[in-house]
C-alpha cells in the first residue's frame, strides 16, 4: 500500500518534471526589475509573442535595483531599470551588458485627492525637501488643509525612489526623517495614496487617476505638470529615461525583443502606456 | 516490496537531519563576513542604511518581538478557549463545523491574509485610534494572530480528543465538577500537544513575510516610545523581504540580510528550546 504510494507521488512527479522541461524547450525570456517598466514590458511581450509564438516571456518586478541585480547574477535576460545604473553596479556588471533608453517618464510627485482639491496642486522642489526632511509636517503651513502629512519613501533600491531623491535632495540614497510609510511598486504605492486623504508620494506619471493627483512643481515661479508634452520639451525637472538591460552575448530571441521594443510598434505601447516615445 | 522500506526510511531520515543541519550552516557562513566586520553590537545599533554601512538590528528585532508578542497574547487564548468549547460543549456536527472552518482559514494563502489586511484592517486602525495610514505593529500583530489562530485551535482539539476517555470517567466518579475535570485532567493532559501547536505557530508567526510586509510600514525606526505599537516599523522578515532582491549575492547588505535571517532564526531555536526545559521541568 505504501509503496504503491510513494510509486504514485514519483511518477507524478516525473511526469510534472517532463511537461515542465517539454513547455520551456522553446525559448522563454525572463524580464525582471523595475514596476514602471513593466506596464511596457508586458503589452510587448504579448505583442511580441503573437509574431513570435515559440518564443514566450515572463514579466516580473521587484524594483529597478532588483532588475540590475539580476543581470549581475545571470539569472535574466532582460533587466528592466527606471534609473541609470550606480558606479557600484556598473562595476559588477563589468561592462557586459547593454543599457537601452526604450522610453522616457516623469516621476510626478502625487498627493492625495482630498489634498489637491484643499488647495496643494504645486509645490516647489524646496517645500517637497522640507517635507521630506520633517521640516514641514503638517499640510497647513503650505496653504492646504489641516491635517498632517503623510510622506511616502520608497524602498532604497527603486529607480523612482533614486530618481526623485536625487533631485529633491541632493543624492540618490539621502535620508528622509519626515517619511513615515516605505512602499514598494509603484501599484503599492498608489493604493496607499489613494486610500489615504493627507498622503504625499512619488509615483510615474503613467500611475496617476483620479484619487492619485499629480502636482506641478514651481521651476522660477511657473508651475510645470508632469504631462508627456512638458516632459518632452525638458521643462519638467524631475524626468528620466526608462531602460533595458540585456547581455553584450544575448541571444537572437532577446535581441529581436529589443528591436520590437524600439520599432513604430514597441514605441505605440509605450505612447500607450502613457510614457514619452524615445523615437 | 517490503525490503526496500528499511533502506528508504533511513535515506529520508539522513535528508532530514542533512537538511536540518544545512539551514544554520548556510545563514552562518553567509553571515560570517557581516558578523567579522560589524562585530555583535551591531544588533543593539538603532540605524539602518545600508548605503552608510549601517546595520542596526535593534529596531526591527524589537518589531517582531512586538508583533509575535501581540499575536501570541490574542490567539493562545482564543484557540484554547475554542478548542474547548469544540470538545466539551458543542454537538458532535458544530466540533467538526469548527474544525472545518480552522481548516479553511489554515489554507488560505498569506498574501490573501496580507491584503485582507491591508484593505480591511488598516483603514479600520486607521479610523478608530485616529492615525496616519494605519500601518502599525499592532496591525502586523492582529493579522498574524489572525494567521496563527487555525493552527493552535487544530492542535488543542486534536490533543483534547487525545485524552482518554478512562481518565475523564475516572475524574467524573471522583466527583469532579466539570472545571475540575477541565483543568486537572484535560488541559494538563492535553499539554504537551497545544504546546507543540503553539511552537508551531510560533515559527510561523516569525516567519511570516508577506502580509506582514504589507501592513507593518517597512520603516526602519525605533518605536517611540519602545511601547509605541501604533506607529509605522519594521520586522526582521519584511527587512529581508524589502531588500534582498537589490543585495547582490556575496555583497556586505546581503551579508548583513543573512544575519537578520539568523537571529530569526537562533529566536525561533531559543523560544522552543525554551519551551522544552519547561515541559521537562514539569
Amino acid at each position: 500500500m505504501k509503496i504503491n504510494h510513494y510509486l504514485r507521488m514519483l511518477t507524478f512527479g516525473i511526469t510534472t518534471a517532463l511537461f515542465i522541461s517539454s513547455a520551456y524547450a522553446a525559448e522563454t525570456l525572463h524580464a525582471v526589475g523595475s514596476t514602471t517598466v513593466m506596464p511596457i514590458m508586458s503589452n510587448a511581450a504579448t505583442a511580441f509573442h503573437k509574431i513570435h509564438p515559440d518564443i514566450s516571456i515572463t514579466v516580473s518586478g521587484g524594483g529597478s535595483g532588483v532588475g540590475i541585480a539580476s543581470m549581475i547574477q545571470h539569472t535574466a535576460q532582460i533587466g528592466m531599470a527606471s534609473r541609470e545604473t550606480t558606479d557600484g553596479e556598473r562595476k559588477q556588471l563589468d561592462n557586459q551588458v547593454e543599457n537601452i533608453v526604450i522610453a522616457r517618464d516623469a516621476v510626478a510627485v502625487v498627493v492625495s485627492k482630498a489634498v489637491y482639491l484643499g488647495g496643494i496642486t504645486h509645490l516647489s522642489l524646496a517645500q517637497i525637501a522640507q517635507i521630506y526632511r520633517a521640516e514641514i509636517t503638517n499640510w497647513k503651513q503650505l496653504g492646504g488643509p489641516d491635517a498632517k502629512i503623510l510622506a511616502i519613501d520608497k524602498e532604497a533600491s527603486r529607480g523612482t525612489r533614486h530618481v526623485f531623491a536625487e533631485a529633491v535632495l541632493g543624492s540618490a540614497h539621502a535620508r528622509a526623517p519626515g517619511a513615515s510609510l516605505i512602499s514598494g511598486s509603484n501599484n503599492e504605492e498608489q493604493a496607499i495614496v489613494a486610500r489615504s486623504n493627507q498622503a504625499i508620494g512619488m509615483l510615474s506619471n503613467a500611475w496617476l487617476n483620479d484619487q492619485v493627483r499629480g502636482i506641478a512643481i514651481d521651476v522660477d515661479g511657473v508651475g510645470i505638470k508632469p504631462t508627456i508634452e512638458q516632459i518632452r520639451n525638458g521643462r519638467y525637472p524631475i524626468s528620466r529615461g526608462l531602460h533595458v538591460l540585456i547581455a553584450k552575448n544575448a541571444t537572437p530571441a532577446t535581441r529581436a525583443l529589443i528591436q520590437f521594443l524600439l520599432s513604430k510598434a514597441g514605441q505605440d505601447i509605450v505612447k500607450q502606456a502613457g510614457y514619452l516615445p524615445i523615437r | 516490496m517490503m525490503p526496500f522500506l528499511k533502506p528508504s526510511l533511513y535515506l529520508s531520515a539522513a535528508l532530514t537531519l542533512v537538511i536540518v543541519l544545512a539551514v544554520p550552516v548556510f545563514l552562518l557562513q553567509s553571515s560570517a563576513p557581516f558578523w567579522a566586520t560589524y562585530g555583535i553590537s551591531t544588533i543593539a545599533a538603532t540605524e539602518w542604511f545600508p548605503y552608510e554601512q549601517l546595520y542596526g538590528m535593534l529596531p526591527a528585532i524589537i518589531g517582531s518581538t512586538w508583533a509575535i508578542v501581540i499575536a501570541l497574547s490574542i490567539a493562545i487564548p482564543c484557540a484554547i478557549a475554542a478548542a474547548i468549547m469544540a470538545n466539551e460543549m458543542m454537538s458532535a456536527s458544530m466540533a467538526s463545523a469548527t474544525r472545518l472552518g480552522m481548516e479553511v482559514l489554515a489554507a488560505i494563502p498569506s498574501i490573501v491574509y496580507g491584503l485582507i489586511g491591508l484593505w480591511v484592517l488598516l483603514p479600520l486602525l486607521q479610523h478608530s485610534f485616529d492615525l496616519l495610514s494605519g500601518h502599525s505593529l499592532l496591525a502586523a500583530g492582529l493579522i498574524l494572530a489572525l494567521m496563527i489562530l487555525p493552527m493552535i485551535t487544530l492542535m488543542s482539539m486534536d490533543a483534547l480528543k487525545q485524552v482518554s476517555a478512562e481518565q475523564r470517567q475516572a475524574g467524573l466518579s471522583l466527583g469532579l465538577n466539570w472545571e475540575a475535570l477541565l483543568f486537572r485532567i484535560s488541559l494538563p493532559q492535553a499539554w504537551p500537544g497545544i504546546r507543540s501547536g503553539i511552537l508551531l505557530a510560533l515559527g510561523r508567526a516569525l516567519g511570516e513575510t508577506m502580509a506582514v510586509m504589507l501592513v507593518v510600514g517597512s520603516l526602519d525606526r525605533m518605536p517611540q516610545p519602545i511601547t509605541n505599537i501604533l506607529q509605522p516599523a519594521q520586522t526582521l522578515t519584511s527587512r529581508i523581504g524589502r531588500e534582498i532582491g537589490e543585495a547582490a549575492f556575496g555583497s556586505e547588505h546581503f551579508s548583513a540580510l543573512m544575519a537578520c535571517g539568523l537571529l530569526l532564526a537562533l529566536m525561533g531555536l531559543s523560544i522552543s528550546l525554551f519551551a522544552h526545559v519547561r515541559g521537562l521541568n514539569k
